[in-house]
């Protein structure tokens, strides 16, 4: 193998395959990165088994090969590399990467590109088409509602549904749920239910550059694995084995008291009243009042503790229904009303000990694209 | 046989029967004395499941890069989970990550295999995190558990698998086996044989260590040089041998393997002895001392090993040793 390649180009490729390196591994090679020619661009791959990221940069090829290099060794060099061209050239035999910068010369000890797990080679042409930026707003609207605990790997995931032409994102952690909705791009005949690990779709996020590009989404038949590709980078992440739970079930069909306010002025309230509730038990309580016919009603958000003391705010807002007083762990109304963007926000609800649940309001949203359904905690005394 | 096994026919049959008529149990519990064989006979039943050009249902080639390299045991789908020295257990937190691993679908294999070696050495809450994921595995997860015996672990873990228990490969078939799959003299094969008590592991490491085997011979030469010592001198060595902790722990089975087969020699059973090159030492200890003592003898090393486990001080252990062994 031998390339020159631009160093700005490399570092950029090396910072965004990083994060799939798993240092700790009993396989050594996963500690490198997977480096070759493919198709007059330089190809660098990264894989911990469970997330496999891959980019392609802009070369030019003398001599196609493959090499893996130790990842840490790589990317600290390549940072410090001054000179706009790096040149690097790898001895076959003894798998050693010579890379020659300026006046810096470098032999650089590599593993063989065999040892390095398979990553599949995807057919992305049917592969279903979602646009970028929609995709991220997805993940972020659902992935913070998958569960972080490890005894019940199904919810550490986010269910993903394709069905006629529409995307569905859905996770839970037993406490809460988000459920996303879209509308595909392109249409597609077959439909999809897999469940992805969320920490995979967090990095997809990050990863994905913005504006209006397209990523592609495929799931080869019979791996377990679904991949992304936008036009430089691909994202494989492995599907996590299992059934997710049936998660309509829990989508209160009705409500008797709904309750329309800012989203800006609850969440401001929800963060206020999260200082005082964080240090006891994340109690909120949140008050709904409807005052008469003509006024507008109030929803009063408190939080309190035992050491620090207590906060109110009150949050005026359209009141249909009886008023109730109900409880919800504030961190989880925080994180909701962080991801929702239209100005307005509804709050269903119909008992205190029954779920609650919040959807945006205003004119651009269809209906049931987003909700978010949360567990009541314990009123007390 | 493609499981390539020294002894252990009936296991490898069994378990190439169950891949075979696909009848997989989800979790294999495999016990037995050190180096005789369980995390051979986990691999291949690995290597079996996973084998990309089996000759025969249940039967793994050996050759094809997915048996490779789980033979190397660095396969993307077979995790390994045994205690990381310094630490001498299995913590909770290798259980979660393993969990992890197993949540998701095989990366290309048939199944993700997880290899849990020695696992009496896991701490109780290791062990316990670890039942959730034994009732109920993901399909395509095969687990399989090493242990020296079943008494030593918690009966909620034994109850979830299907145990295997090997036993020592009878001592001519070990011999002949070493003979013609490893290379070795049919005189070291023989006596390699005796000393690994029907291990096969053991036998092939002590082969290749021949040091361990000298260390062997010091150590039973100490030992019966102190049967006629005086205290002092006993004591001088326990002070010595206690500084080595390890090799403390490594000297009193090969001790009290002499004395078992002092048991055996004084109660006149057919059953064949280990160290068989100590064969007139044995006959004077038997003559002197008699079954009742060697037993009682036994006891005592294998208690004073369960001290030093258990983080007594070691020459402490030792010095009541001394006292408490019998004088030639």
């Amino acid at each position: 193998m031998k390339v020159t390649v631009l160093q700005e180009n490399l570092a950029h490729g090396l910072s965004i395959v990083s994060r799939a390196v798993s240092p700790r591994s009993t396989l050594p090679v996963l500690a490198n990165v997977l480096m070759a020619t493919d198709e007059g661009r330089l190809r660098l791959s990264a894989t911990n088994l469970e997330l496999g990221i891959t980019c392609w940069i802009g070369a030019k090829i003398e001599e196609d090969g493959s090499t893996t290099v130790p990842a840490r060794t790589f990317t600290d060099l390549v940072s410090t590399l001054s000179d706009r061209e790096v040149g690097m050239s790898l001895n076959v035999r003894t798998q050693t990467l010579n890379v020659r910068c300026g006046a810096s010369n470098t032999d650089l000890k590599c593993i063989d590109a065999q040892e390095f797990p398979p990553m599949p080679a995807v057919d992305t042409s049917d592969g279903l088409q979602i646009k970028v930026s929609e995709l991220k707003e997805m993940i972020q609207q659902v992935v913070f509602a998958a569960s972080t605990d490890d005894a019940r790997p199904i919810l550490t995931g986010v269910l993903m549904t394709v069905k006629g032409g529409k995307v569905t994102l859905a996770a839970a952690d037993g406490f809460r749920l988000s459920v996303r909705k879209a509308d595909l791009a392109s249409t597609s005949g077959h439909s999809i239910s897999a469940v992805i690990p969320a920490r995979a779709l967090s990095e997809l996020a990050r990863i994905a550059s913005d504006g209006e590009q397209l990523v592609t989404m495929v799931m080869p038949r019979g791996r377990g694995q679904v991949v992304f590709r936008t036009k430089d980078v691909e994202l494989v992440s492995q599907l996590i084995d299992g059934t997710f739970p049936d998660y309509e079930q829990i989508i209160p069909t009705k409500f008797k008291t709904r309750a329309v306010l800012s989203t800006s002025a609850f969440l401001k309230a929800c963060r206020q009243a999260e200082i005082f509730a964080r240090e006891g038990s994340h109690i909120a309580r949140i008050n709904i009042l409807a005052t008469g016919e003509l006024q507008p009603g109030s929803v009063e958000i408190s939080g309190q503790s035992e050491e620090t003391g207590s906060n109110q705010n009150i949050v005026e807002a359209t009141i249909e229904g009886p008023n109730i007083l109900i409880a919800f762990n504030v961190r989880f109304l925080r994180e909701v009303l962080d991801v929702i963007r239209t100005p307005n926000v509804a709050l269903e609800t119909s008992t205190d000990t029954a779920p609650g649940m919040l959807r945006p309001v205003g004119a651009q949203v269809a209906d049931g694209e987003f909700l978010h359904v949360i567990m009541p905690m314990h009123l007390g005394s | 046989m493609s499981w390539d096994l020294i002894g252990h026919g009936w296991a490898a049959d069994l378990l190439a029967e169950h891949i075979a008529k696909q009848q997989l149990r989800h979790a294999y519990l495999i016990t037995g004395p050190q180096g005789i064989g369980r995390r051979t006979l986990s691999l291949r039943l690995a290597q079996a499941v996973n084998c990309l050009r089996p000759p025969a249902p249940g039967q793994p080639c050996q050759a094809c890069s997915s048996c490779r390299q789980i033979e190397r045991m660095q396969h993307p789908d077979l995790s390994i989970v045994h205690s990381e020295p310094p630490s001498i257990e299995i913590k909770i937190d290798q259980i979660r990550m393993l969990q992890r691993t197993l949540a998701l679908s095989p990366y290309q294999a048939n199944y993700r295999v997880a290899l849990l070696l020695d696992f009496e050495e896991a701490r109780e809450n290791a062990a316990n995190a670890l039942l959730k994921t034994l009732e109920e595995p993901a399909s395509r997860v095969i687990l399989v558990l090493t242990a020296e015996s079943i008494e030593r672990l918690p009966p909620t873990i034994v109850s979830r698998c299907e145990h295997l228990r090997l036993r020592p490969v009878p001592v001519e078939q070990l011999s002949q086996s070493l003979q013609s799959q490893h290379h070795i003299d049919p005189d070291v094969a023989r006596k390699l044989a005796h000393i690994s008590a029907g291990r096969p592991g053991y036998a092939i490491e002590l082969e290749q260590d021949k040091q361990r085997l000298d260390q062997r011979i010091t150590w039973l030469d100490d030992h019966y040089r102190l049967l006629g010592e005086n205290r002092v001198e006993r004591f001088a060595y326990a002070e010595t041998a206690a500084k080595d902790k390890e090799s403390l722990r490594a000297l009193l089975p090969i001790w009290a393997s002499l004395w078992r087969d002092v048991a055996l020699q004084a109660t006149g059973a057919s059953v064949p002895l280990t160290n068989i090159d100590r064969q007139a030492e044995i006959t004077t200890l038997a003559e002197r001392f008699g079954l009742h003592v060697a037993m009682s003898v036994i006891q005592l090393l294998e208690h004073t090993n369960e001290l030093i486990d258990q983080y007594v001080n070691a020459r402490l252990a030792a010095e009541v040793l001394m006292l408490d062994l019998p004088r030639r």
